[in-house]
């Protein structure tokens, strides 16, 4: 990316901004680097037979198995089914996770209360309650919602909770001079105030989706990424475990990214001046 | 005499905590005229924040009475400017209004006026971020005044800025609430900052706090806290001040 230098800065300066564009630079090639480096040294181990293909696959094979996935239209069909558990999963994870932090701020008591539930549901493996989930909601879709649910709801109950009572009391105080109620505190400060932190909380919960999908689909189902991962090992084609396990690299990021850019939007103010 | 606004009769107050009660308020009697500028001093530590959430209304005294006759809520100025990062300037003056749902078009174009006399008008789309500490400070006020209280509680406004910019700030707002015929309840530790700001220092002791001594400033030449802070007579009320202060505090250490 060429930047234009400003037009009245001193040589020093100009050699400062020099300085930091060829760090970056450096930065972003490296990262390429490594990626097509990796990429290059696995097929030609492949090739030359260092590694054996069959146990390894190579990516000309994986590019092979996502073309030929991709001919007979199941690769969006799996896409599709993963995706979709994914983002319902991590919506209702959210939705739900917020509301009942908002609960547990109101209500001290409340709060208290629960507190030593929160932490217990919070240790313990959700994928214990796979088999469970199963009985209850049947072996599919649903199941599976469930587990991604189940496996962000806790997580962001706890930081999106600790993101509200972080904000200060002086700023609650101020509030209560101005003569506000709870509901207008809470609307006007804490929940705008905690926007930062729901965001990251966001961050966090989605990599928890993606883990409460695959898990699940290895448990139940009869498609999606995780179901091809599980069926590729079963039958020893690792070509395709590896093609499944690249695709779901790559919407992982998308997905991640996707909130990311959503908090730089919503944080508008923190970057602003 | 002027009219009494706030008339405050043998308050105590007594804190609950589960390892102790600490008695922070004993028997304390005092009033504020309309229209007057009234500074607390006393020990650090001694109970004179509480007295302005007394007055606020934020607690109830454990015994006494608090009279303000004022229908209005107290406007309160706390240590920090407390400016939500997320609103503009003007989002932020208005906060008072919107909370008491007092957001009309003739309250906003007041609050708006304030903001252009003061001359903060050009910052109306400014973030808080953008604004010096002192600036800040105002826009605080602003927002204070905005719901036109007859009554302000100064809580240390000053503590948080810098010498220098205290020292210009303390002016302005002084000269602001001289223009707005306000009333203040000014609570500081510092001694010249009281002297020079106001009409009238109560002295309080340690805790349990109550009203020791009472000094009603008169100062020779400018009235305004820089001017005042270089009259003659400054200097001997800061002495008295000070030497009764330190009675206080030796007293609470023995």
């Amino acid at each position: 990316m060429k930047k234009q230098l400003p037009d009245n800065c001193s040589k020093e300066h100009a050699a400062y901004l020099q300085a930091i564009a060829r760090k970056n630079r450096f930065v972003s090639c490296a990262r390429y680097l490594i990626l097509i480096g990796f990429i290059l040294l696995w097929e030609a181990f492949a090739h030359t037979g260092l590694i054996d293909p069959f146990i390894f696959s190579s990516p000309s094979r994986i590019w092979n198995t996502l073309l030929r996935l991709n001919a007979n239209g199941e690769l969006f069909r799996h896409i599709g089914i993963t995706l979709f558990e994914t983002v319902v999963g991590f919506v209702l994870g959210t939705l739900f996770g917020t509301l009942i932090a908002v609960l547990l701020w109101w209500s001290r008591t409340l709060s208290r209360i629960l507190d030593p539930y929160l932490v217990v549901l919070n240790a313990l493996p959700k994928i214990a309650l796979g088999p469970i989930l199963i009985v209850w909601f049947g072996a599919g879709v649903k199941s599976i919602i469930v587990m991604a649910l189940l496996i962000s709801l806790v997580v962001t109950i706890m930081s999106v909770l600790v993101g509200f009572n972080e904000i200060t009391g002086e700023k609650q105080l101020l509030m209560r001079t101005l003569g506000a109620s709870k509901l207008q505190i809470f609307t006007m400060v804490v929940l705008p105030a905690s926007v930062p932190t729901i965001m990251s909380a966001l961050k966090i919960s989605v990599g928890m989706s993606w883990v409460g999908v695959i898990v699940g689909e290895y448990l139940v189902s009869k498609a999606g990424l995780g179901y091809l991962i599980v069926y590729g090992g079963q039958v020893f084609k690792l070509d395709l475990v590896m093609a499944s396990i690249v695709v779901l690299c790559v919407l992982a990021a998308i997905m991640y990214y996707g909130v990311a850019y959503l908090e730089k939007k919503l944080v508008l103010w923190r970057t602003h001046a | 005499m002027a009219d009494t606004l706030v008339e405050a009769k043998n308050i105590c107050l007594t804190y609950h905590e589960p390892t102790a009660e600490t008695r922070a308020i004993e028997n304390l009697s005092f009033q504020v005229n309309k229209g007057e500028f009234v500074a607390i001093v006393g020990p650090s530590g001694c109970g004179k924040t509480s007295v302005l959430s007394l007055l606020a209304g934020l607690m109830e005294p454990s015994e006494g009475e608090i009279r303000i006759y004022d229908n209005k809520r107290p406007g309160y100025m706390l240590q920090r400017d407390h400016l939500l990062d997320w609103r503009t300037i003007e989002g932020n003056i208005m906060l008072g209004l919107e909370v008491k749902h007092m957001a009309t078009p003739e309250n906003r174009a007041y609050a708006l006026a304030l903001l252009a006399t003061y001359g903060l008008s050009e910052f109306r789309d400014h973030y808080p971020r953008q604004l010096s500490g002192g600036m800040r400070q105002k826009v605080a006020l602003i927002r204070t005044l905005a719901t036109s209280p007859e009554l302000l509680l100064l809580d240390e406004p000053f503590s948080a800025l810098d010498y220098q910019t205290r020292l210009r700030v303390a002016d302005e707002i002084h000269a602001i609430l001289r223009s707005e015929g306000k009333t203040a309840l000014l609570v500081t530790h510092d001694i010249s900052e009281a002297i020079s700001m106001s009409d009238r220092v109560l002295v309080f002791s340690s805790r349990p706090a109550t009203l020791k001594q009472e000094h009603i400033i008169r100062l020779s030449g400018e009235n305004t806290p820089l001017g005042r802070r270089n009259a003659p007579e400054f200097k001997d009320y800061f002495d008295m001040i000070w030497k009764e202060l330190d009675s206080y505090e030796e007293t609470a250490a023995r």
